[in-house]
């Protein structure tokens, strides 16, 4: 359908105000914050309840035109990028806090309220919606949803699949279903809330969401450890969660992590180390010191250890919590384009991921900084370009290549918690294999029969 | 590269943005909208897209957001990636807001502030502080609606502070010019004044403060509450200390990272308040209050009720173009927490 049609179509639906067809708009949405990947939708719709939503798709499962979900745009891995044109369905005026419930521990939105928001409004319940992804103070519910999205507190509490009780969501159809509830146990049916959470929006729209919530710790205590690789300080990391200690906080930054956040917020870390590995864990404060102590012994007396400190004070813990999260943006300033990679390992091969990433950044002349979270295995080699050099870009999609192979060869996966969206789409099949992907492409079917929904992504 | 000329952003400008999205909570017209469009993310695509030729300039949808943002660089600070979105926008209106594509209100602000005689006519019917000159090698920044406006501030300041220079025939800063599409005429006015006003400058105003410490550099401008190193004792009236709050001026915060010095100052004068979203832009934006009434008076309504609810004496400003703002909007919602310039009330004394 031509694009005026269309908006003419979705106007006489929706009302003039919650539709946009103009260049400007279409440009702005013909991005996420994933570099290298752009396509223009021919119109926007911002639709204000379930009902909307639920008319827009049956609209353009008539018409047989492609339409993407969105929340603020902030994934890394181009999952709304409308790289097929079609209606990009805008959450953003669905952004309510619909009830917050402290004697059943849960909350329900609409997807686009953002994540910080859902903390800060339980916080004053004394609660914590606990997935605490880097983009939280501009992510959404719906879009952590749709992407199962991880943060720096997975390995004490998990990630968002573990946090999603219910969904209300708008099939491909058009028809409205309900999964799950506000039930801890409900085991009737099979579990459709777990199926569509990381479904990227190619099954249904997320049209509300049912979070669960735990009571917000008392206190947190966190320390540094400096040593002399990064594997090292990896095998440090295994040798922690060996020993029974599942602590809130285990992040690591290599070298050129570690140099360039110096450089950038002179937080007084020691430039010379090859890693930096942040430990630290929240709840009581006794309990919160017996473990913080004990990951400070075990790292004193592990291999390639340089120094091991406490932070003394809310202020020193602050500085380096901030030197884990300024790692990106710190790495980011030192070319014009950086590619954020997301590849998890199994904790035990975190140290053979670690040296082989280096190896893979000599053989392509690459600069990589590697940062992660160590205790999930989760590892974020980020590449760091310039854009306009067609070669190193060229080298740079090379040993993105490397570094997939090397994560499904230890026995890892291709992405941690980014999602897969249209980035990693060429390397689904080498983790799924055949069968699994051939039923990914079935489910898709059931939910979404004229595969309208995000089409080019997941079982599309 | 002179306004005439100026085609193009600074591309290495454009290059930094790395697309995240962190300023999208921190954008006053987003929250107003969730359009990316009107989002520093969305405005940046706009202008990558006109640099390489996807859009032309004239482009009605990219116009609009070019004037619809405000201008207040809240983004900068929540930026990971350091970009300077305020000199993007200066950019942007350099290239579309010239010559007969000037915006008329702004037209006839540039000419009321062309030449410092026309400055000085704004203070003809306005009592303000007195020429004098001092040993000491601060002078005044009188600013130019700020004379016409509000008269008071610059009298408090002179009473505050026997030991600076004060001369009337100063001229306009150029934040006005820089702001508004001619960058060229921002710079050479902010020159100009340097060179009338040698030695240290001293700002009453959190706009024009930026836009000289961004031309002169920093060790040479003041803000005001910056500047102040005196003791302060209570003021108390119905034998409680005043309750006070503040309203950020958003350049002063956002471009020269100024927000601590007053609060610290309002500390000591009463009971200091701190009003729910201070630092986010009171809507006032310079010449934006006259080129976009509506939506001014848009992003200034939720403060106004944050406001009410604090039952507040006074609430104080940094930035004449704020202190306007604010004035009117608790007029016209009939609140009776007095408007004042922060050395106003230090002036008004225990």
């Amino acid at each position: 359908m031509a694009e005026q049609s269309l908006a003419s179509a979705l106007t006489a639906l929706l009302g003039a105000d919650r539709v946009f067809a103009d260049s400007a708009a279409r440009e702005a949405y013909s991005r996420d914050a994933t570099p290298l990947f752009r396509g223009l939708p021919e119109v926007i719709v911002a639709p204000h309840s379930t009902q909307e939503v639920a008319e827009v798709v049956k609209f353009a499962r008539a018409t047989k035109t492609p339409i993407i979900a969105r929340g603020a745009g902030s994934n890394l891995c181009a999952a709304t990028v409308p790289l097929n044109g079609g209606i990009v369905v805008s959450m953003m005026q669905m952004k309510k806090i619909i009830e917050v419930s402290r004697n059943e521990m849960l909350a329900v939105v609409q997807p686009g309220v953002s994540t910080t928001q859902l903390d800060d409004a339980v916080a004053k319940e004394g609660l914590m919606y606990v997935p605490d992804p880097g983009s939280k103070t501009v992510s959404t519910i719906g879009g952590n949803a749709a992407t199962s999205a991880g943060g720096l507190r997975g390995l004490k509490y998990g990630t968002t699949k573990n946090y999603i009780l219910g969904l209300e969501a708008v099939l491909g159809t058009g028809e409205v279903i309900r999964t799950g509830g506000r039930l801890v146990k409900d085991v009737a049916g099979y579990d459709i809330t777990r199926l569509l959470i990381g479904s990227e929006g190619t099954l249904a729209i997320f049209t509300e969401i049912t979070t669960a919530l735990t009571p917000r710790p008392k206190s947190a205590q966190y320390g540094v450890a400096y040593f002399n690789t990064l594997a090292d300080a990896s095998i440090a990391v295994d040798a922690i969660v060996s020993a029974g200690i599942l602590p809130a906080t285990l992040e690591f930054l290599d070298n050129t992590c570690i140099k360039a956040v110096e450089d950038f917020a002179h937080l007084g870390l020691d430039a010379q180390a090859g890693a930096l590995l942040l430990f630290g864990d929240d709840g009581n404060s006794e309990s919160v010191a017996k473990t913080v102590g004990a990951m400070a012994d075990i790292s004193s007396s592990a291999r390639g250890v340089r120094a091991v400190t406490l932070a003394p004070d809310v202020a020193a813990a602050e500085a380096l919590l901030y030197a884990r999260r300024c790692s990106l943006p710190a790495l980011a300033r030192l070319g014009s384009m950086s590619i954020l990679e997301d590849i998890s390992v199994p904790r035990p091969q975190l140290s053979r991921a670690a040296e082989a990433i280096e190896k893979i950044s000599e053989k392509h002349s690459l600069l990589i900084g590697t940062f992660g979270h160590a205790g999930d295995g989760n590892l974020h080699p980020t590449i760091v370009l310039d854009k306009d050099d067609a070669d190193e870009v060229k080298r740079a999609e090379h040993s993105l290549s490397d570094i997939f192979n090397l994560a499904l060869e230890l026995g890892g996966t291709i992405t941690g918690e980014h999602g897969v969206g249209s980035a990693k789409l060429p390397y689904l099949r080498a983790k799924l294999g055949d069968v699994s992907l051939s039923l990914h492409h079935n489910i898709k079917s059931v939910f979404d029969p004229d595969r309208i929904l995000n089409p080019g992504r997941l079982g599309s | 590269m002179s306004s005439e000329s100026r085609e193009k952003f600074t591309q290495s400008k454009l290059d930094r943005c790395i697309s995240c999205g962190y300023c999208l909570p921190a954008c006053p017209t987003y929250q107003l909208t969730g359009e990316e469009q009107s989002s520093p993310r969305g405005r940046i695509t706009l202008m990558r897209a006109l640099q390489d030729g996807r859009l032309p300039f004239s482009d009605e949808g990219a116009q609009e957001q070019a004037s619809f943002c405000l201008g207040c660089r809240a983004c900068e600070p929540v930026c990971p990636a350091g970009v300077e979105y305020g000199v993007l926008l200066e950019e942007w209106r350099d290239i579309t807001w010239r010559g007969r594509k000037r915006p008329l209100i702004i037209k006839a602000l540039f000419q009321m502030v062309s030449a410092p005689w026309r400055v000085q006519l704004m203070s003809a019917l306005s009592p303000i502080a007195r020429k004098r000159k001092s040993s000491t090698d601060i002078h005044l920044a009188l600013g130019c609606f700020e004379r016409r406006l509000f008269p008071k501030v610059s009298r408090a300041v002179a009473k505050l502070a026997p030991n600076i220079s004060i001369d009337p025939t100063q001229g306009c800063c150029g934040a006005l010019h820089a702001h508004n599409g001619d960058l060229e005429g921002g710079k050479a006015l902010a020159k100009k004044l340097g060179e009338k006003l040698p030695g240290t400058i001293l700002s009453t105003a959190g706009g024009c403060a930026a836009h000289l410490s961004a031309v002169l550099g920093q060790e040479r401008v003041q803000e005001f509450s910056q500047w102040w190193s005196g003791n302060l004792k209570p003021m108390i009236r119905n034998g409680k200390p005043i309750r006070i709050g503040l309203q950020d001026s958003c350049h002063l915060r956002n471009g020269m990272g100024v927000f601590k010095e007053p609060r610290k100052i309002l500390a000591q004068l009463g009971e200091y308040v701190e009003v729910p979203d201070a630092q986010g832009c009171c809507g006032a934006a310079g010449s934006y209050s006259l080129l976009r009434s509506r939506d001014s008076k848009k992003v200034i309504a939720p403060k106004v009720a944050a406001i009410k609810e604090l039952g507040l004496d006074y609430l104080v400003s940094v930035n004449p173009g704020c202190t306007r703002q604010l004035k009117s909007a608790l007029r016209r919602s009939k609140v009776k927490t007095k408007v004042v310039h922060i050395a106003e009330l230090i002036a008004l004394g225990p």
